[in-house]
């Protein structure tokens, strides 16, 4: 055993060489490969960090949207509610006020249609009364009852206004006429003189009287001069009370 | 393998002897050498079985030398790494009929040893600079120079024995048994020897590794207590 010196020299040259091949064939090029990946895995880390960050900042938007669209949602349920029960409330006005005038229009139908019946009632009774009247005064009317109509007829012309009796001798002067008196019995002679004084009288004019008989009169008499027409008569009294019945109250 | 204790010698240049243990030292240059360039000719990003299993060995080696020096570690990366792997196919190298383990020669162990011996001082000196390297040799104190200089020349030359030693006796003891009982019998012999390879190999890169650590974080060390004692 002894050292052999061109071993030794040569063993560390090859070992230099070795080292050089290995350090470029070997070490380098897998240390950068090596860091070329590590470097890959650091960037798909940054951005995985990176989609992480934004996927917080983007959950946490997300969050602070939803809660407000919560209080959005709530304070429009709350408008909503606090509108629906104005807009009932006003329904409710509106229906009340309406059922009052439809019970006020039901009244007021039902009030005229109680007057109406009334009214009906009151037609049909005075009408029955007057036919009631007509057959008994057509039994009861007789002489007396025509002298008595008769001095009511000369109270009542003597309580006729003035322009009434101006209009009437107005007309009179423009067509001269006679006076027809019509009486449901013959009157009196005197009656009759006593008639055409005071129709003259009245009229201050001479006024010639027709005197005829009409029984549909009952009792009392009928002066017709011109235009005017005087009733004094029982069948004027109760078509006039018959038809009292239809007017107006 | 053969039983002399000095390599024989193949042919010579001049002066220059070319030995068995020199040729085989070159066949195993051009292995690792071409195995380097298959392996890493198209390194990919996805690696296949072969760059992945390059790229353990390799991040192994780192992982071990950031154990020992976690600074340097991809300064002494190649050197150590270089040793580690051309240990291990040197010793195991001798497996094969006909070769012999380059490492059984004292000349070669004594090349790697005088290597790692400039190596301490190329790195530590390139590591903090001629002045604070050769300062250590006087901490803690100078009287203890002599023996700084003692340990380097002796751990130096246990270096270049220890491996020497191991496997020219190992190979010695499997050539006596295989002599001596037969064919078949030195098997689990030759089973050791691989274990013993591989440790023998890792003995040497770790001393080394640790002995070049040392070197550079003695330096370390000592400007971390200057700069210490400054901010105190």
């Amino acid at each position: 055993m002894e050292l052999n010196w061109s071993t030794f020299l040569l063993e560390i040259l090859n070992f230099l060489i070795l080292l050089w091949i290995l350090k470029r064939f070997l070490y380098q090029p897998v240390l950068d490969t090596i860091a070329n990946r590590q470097a890959g895995i650091e960037q798909t880390l940054a951005n995985a960090q990176t989609i992480k960050t934004d996927a917080e900042a983007l959950q946490s938007q997300y969050e602070s949207r939803l809660k407000q669209w919560n209080e959005e949602r709530d304070t429009a349920r709350e408008t909503l509610r606090r509108e629906m029960a104005e807009e009932r409330e006003r329904q409710m006005l509106n229906l009340q006020e309406a059922l009052a005038q439809e019970k006020e229009k039901a009244r007021v139908i039902d009030e005229k249609e109680r007057f109406d019946t009334l009214r009906k009632y009151q037609e049909a009774s005075l009408e029955l009364g007057a036919r009631f009247t007509a057959r008994l005064l057509t039994h009861l009317a007789g002489q007396d009852l025509e002298i008595r109509l008769f001095d009511l007829a000369l109270r009542q012309l003597d309580t006729l206004p003035v322009d009434r009796l101006n209009a009437i001798r107005m007309a009179c002067e423009e067509t001269p006429e006679e006076a027809e008196v019509a009486t449901a019995f013959p009157l009196k002679p005197a009656h009759r003189q006593q008639l055409a004084e005071k129709l003259s009288s009245l009229l201050d004019m001479p006024v010639n009287c027709h005197f005829v008989e009409d029984s549909e009169l009952l009792a009392g008499l009928c002066i017709t001069l011109g235009p005017w027409v005087f009733h004094a008569n029982l069948q004027a009294e109760l078509k006039s009370f018959a038809e009292s019945a239809h007017e107006p109250n | 393998m053969g039983n002399d204790l000095n390599s024989a010698q193949l042919f010579a240049i001049g002066q220059i002897q070319v030995t068995l243990t020199v040729a085989t030292t070159w066949g195993i240059m051009a292995l690792l050498g071409l195995l380097s360039w298959i392996s890493t000719r198209k390194s990919r990003t996805h690696p296949s079985y072969l760059q992945t299993a390059v790229e353990g060995i390799v991040s192994s080696i780192e992982a071990a030398i950031a154990n020992a020096a976690p600074q340097h570690s991809k300064t002494l990366l190649p050197f150590i790494g270089t040793l580690w792997v051309y240990l291990a196919l040197a010793n195991l190298i001798g497996l094969v009929p006909g070769l012999d383990s380059p490492t059984r020669d004292i000349s070669q162990t004594s090349a790697l040893a005088i290597l790692l011996f400039f190596s301490v001082h190329w790195f530590g000196i390139r590591s903090q600079g001629l002045k604070n390297y050769l300062r250590h040799y006087l901490t803690p104190s100078p009287i203890l120079l002599p023996f700084h200089l003692i340990s380097e020349a002796t751990r130096t030359i246990a270096l270049a024995i220890r491996l020497f030693g191991n496997m020219m006796s190992l190979e010695m003891a499997a050539l006596l048994v295989l002599m001596v009982a037969g064919f078949l019998a030195p098997v689990p012999l030759l089973m050791l020897h691989v274990i013993e390879a591989l440790v023998q190999a890792y003995i040497f890169g770790m001393l080394a590794l640790i002995y070049v650590a040392g070197g550079m974080q003695s330096q370390d060390l000592h400007q971390q207590k200057e700069v210490d004692k400054e901010n105190s």
